[in-house]
Formats: structure tokens, C-alpha cells, sequence
């Protein structure tokens, strides 16, 4: 830039320097539009899928968890919070209410690998005191498979027991003798279990609860 | 890449993080309303109202409802608290049953199973703060044996569910819940004493 006055120490004051950190900066119009639509994208596209995720994987926002047995025990009560009131509206479920029971669902064996329709599984141990419980395979969105024993579920009524009061529950495809929970084809796996009348679901503590263990015994 | 910059693309990403946050709340909280609706409309396309439906037995490919339980039969009635309060009673011959009242919403207004009610027999009464109010002038005579539930919604649904035990109960079964009623209550007008 030229100067009309020629610089020396008398006009030398007009050029202070500034720090870098104080320079005042402007991005361009565009960069700033462009910065501005990133933002907006990155968000939107963030919380989606993070909803998504929250409202579709079963496990992440579980009140209650024994071992790899989750349940949302104030679903479809006024009281359920936002996750559990939206996973259950989601898939249309209606809620076992806590005069009734309360249904505990695992995506997972005991080792933390996700169940598959294909595998043999151990279902071994006791439930939490309750009247009554029945158990049933599904698939991942809870759907049930057809089976080739053509039912899909037992029941603590019908029930080989060992002598302690434990039981063992052979899981797979090919019939078992003992007790044999039918798996069918579909996608991925779940096992529910239904307590009924059950002290838990009317406020009876959770400490030192036992859920059966889910071991893999072999996939094909 | 200049450390003014850096702070830039700080700010940026921070902003992106509290508005995906914002997303996601509103998300989760307007799923409910939204979904939900969808879901109900099909069961109340089940038949008339005030009588009780049973359910076709739960099986692969044959779901009413999702995540029914298998070993349970089940029998539904819709109701409306318009034309008065709603009188429901049932009487099922199998070890475990219970009895659900959800509001139109889908949401869990009371329940019991047949172990609660201490008899084998459950009665319960459905009305909403004014009949109560009507219904305490004169009382019908057989008040006592009834549990009484006060509600705010004009209508919702009562679900019964059934243990089967075995297949040759389930005829018996699901006869015995198409027999469980769920009728408008009937007052006689105020006794002009």
C-alpha cells in the first residue's frame, strides 16, 4: 500500500502490529455457507441414526439386566421412560403389565456373542421365583419362526427338572430328548422369558437374582 | 493448518454434536405419538366393541399382536366409557390368567391375575370421575364384589390372558374367555325416596 506521507518515526504509530490471536478474520461468504450447511448435515444425519439405533437394538437402554436377560419392566406404563415407551411403540408390542409378570429377552449368549438360529444352545439354571414362566424363541424383531417341532415355546408346567430344582434346555434345530426349546430359520435369535406373578415385577429386590445361562454348545 | 482454524473446526463440530443431540431427543419423544396409532388402528379393526374377542392361537407367521406369549390364549375387548361405565367380569379354569386395562394410548391403566383377585372369579368396574360420582348416589347392590377403576380416557381396551396348558385345554380355554363380559353397566335411575 502506498502511502501519501512518506513513513518515518511520525507516522510509524499507524503501523502497529497487531498479535495474530486478535487480527480480526472472516472466512469467505461461501466457506461460511458451506460450514454453515456441513453443520446442519453432520446433525441431522447424527441424530437419526443414533435414534435409530437406540430404538432398534433391543438391549441398549435396559432398566433391569440379570446376566444377559434384559427387561423394560415400566414399558407401556406412564411412568416408562422415553426409550422403553418408544421401543414398545415402535414394534406395537402390548406390554405385559406388573399385575401380570414381566418378560426378559436376551439377544446374546453368556459369552457375549449374538445368538444365531443355526447354533445348539444350553439354557441352564433357575428363574426368579414366579408363579409361572414360559420361554420362546424368536427372531431378532421378536417375530416367531416356524419350527420343525411345530411349536415354539415350553413352559415351566411341563418341565424335567434336575434334582435340585435346576433345569437344562436343549435349543436347536434337530429334536432332543429332555427338553427341547425348537429353533427355526429366520433372522438372528432371541429367547424370551416370561415371569408371571412374579415378586420382581412388584418391586421385590434384584440383588442376588439368578437368570438361566445360555452357553453355546456348537454351530454347524 | 492454523491453530485458528483448528478452533474453528472445533466450534463447528461442537455445534453439530448439540444440534444432533437436539434430534435425537425430539425423535425419541415423538415416536410414541406418531407410531403408535398405526399399531392400535389394526387391533381395533378386530370386531365390534364391548364384547371380547379371542385372539387366533399365537404361531409362526400368525401373530395378532407382536410378542404375544405362545403358551397363552388371548381375548381382547374394546371398550368406551361414553355410554357409561363398563362392567367386566371373567371366570377361566387354568392355573395362571390375568386380566390387563390399557387406555387408548396403549398404556397400562391397571391389571391383576387370578391369584390378586383371591377368588376364581374377577369382576371389575371401568368409569370415569363423574359416573363415580353418579354411581355413589346409588350404588348397585353388589359394589362390594367389585374392583373399581376411575380413569380419565374415554376409552381403551381390556386383555385377558390365558394359560394353556396343554392342547386338549384349549378348546375349554379360549371358550372360556369368548365367555367373559365386558358390557356398558346398565343404572336404573335415581330412587326418588
Amino acid at each position: 500500500m502506498k502511502s501519501a506521507f512518506p513513513l518515518g518515526p511520525e507516522t510509524n504509530w499507524q503501523k502497529t502490529e497487531t498479535p495474530e490471536i486478535l487480527r480480526p478474520s472472516r472466512m469467505s461468504r461461501l466457506a461460511r455457507a458451506l460450514a454453515l450447511i456441513g453443520t446442519i448435515a453432520t446433525a441431522v444425519v447424527l441424530g437419526l441414526w443414533s435414534a435409530h439405533l437406540a430404538l432398534t437394538s433391543e438391549e441398549l437402554f435396559q432398566p433391569i439386566r440379570i446376566g444377559v436377560w434384559g427387561a423394560h419392566p415400566l414399558a407401556g406404563t406412564p411412568q416408562a421412560d422415553p426409550y422403553s415407551a418408544a421401543i414398545y411403540a415402535r414394534t406395537g408390542r402390548v406390554p405385559l403389565a406388573n399385575g401380570e409378570g414381566v418378560a426378559f429377552v436376551a439377544t446374546t449368549d453368556s459369552s457375549g456373542e449374538p445368538l444365531s438360529p443355526a447354533c445348539t444352545y444350553r439354557i441352564s439354571g433357575q428363574t426368579p421365583t414366579a408363579r409361572l414362566w414360559t420361554l420362546n424363541s424368536a427372531d431378532r424383531d421378536g417375530h416367531l419362526m416356524p419350527t420343525a417341532g411345530g411349536r415354539v415355546s415350553l413352559s415351566s408346567a411341563g418341565l424335567l427338572r434336575l434334582a435340585d430344582g435346576s433345569f437344562d434346555i436343549t435349543a436347536t434345530r434337530r429334536p432332543q430328548p429332555g427338553n427341547w426349546l425348537p429353533l427355526g430359520e429366520g433372522n438372528g435369535l432371541t429367547f424370551v422369558l416370561r415371569l408371571y406373578d412374579a415378586p420382581i415385577t412388584t418391586g421385590a429386590s434384584l440383588v442376588g437374582l439368578t437368570m438361566p445361562a445360555i452357553t453355546r454348545v456348537g454351530c454347524p | 493448518m492454523s491453530r485458528r482454524n483448528l478452533v474453528r473446526i472445533a466450534l463447528y463440530s461442537l455445534a453439530s454434536l448439540l444440534l444432533a443431540g437436539i434430534i435425537h431427543i425430539f425423535v425419541v419423544l415423538t415416536v410414541p405419538g406418531h407410531v403408535r396409532a398405526e399399531a392400535f388402528a389394526r387391533l381395533a379393526r378386530i370386531g365390534a366393541d364391548r364384547t371380547f374377542h379371542v385372539l387366533p392361537a399365537v404361531a409362526p407367521g400368525a401373530e395378532t399382536l407382536p410378542m404375544l406369549d405362545p403358551e397363552m390364549g388371548h381375548a381382547l375387548c374394546w371398550f368406551r366409557l361414553g355410554d357409561g361405565p363398563v362392567r367386566l367380569s371373567a371366570a377361566v379354569n387354568s392355573p395362571f390368567w390375568s386380566m390387563a386395562l390399557f387406555n387408548g394410548a396403549g398404556e397400562v391403566v391397571y391389571s391383576l391375575n387370578n391369584r390378586t383377585s383371591g377368588s376364581g372369579e374377577l369382576a371389575m368396574l371401568v368409569l370415569t370421575t363423574p359416573q363415580l360420582s353418579i354411581l355413589r348416589e346409588n350404588p348397585p347392590d353388589n359394589l362390594d364384589e367389585l374392583i373399581v377403576i376411575e380413569t380419565d380416557q374415554a376409552e381403551g381396551f381390556v386383555l385377558l390372558r390365558a394359560f394353556v396348558q396343554d392342547r386338549p385345554s384349549a378348546g375349554l380355554i379360549s371358550k372360556a374367555l369368548s365367555g367373559a363380559r365386558c358390557e356398558t353397566l346398565r343404572t336404573g335411575a335415581p330412587k326418588s325416596s
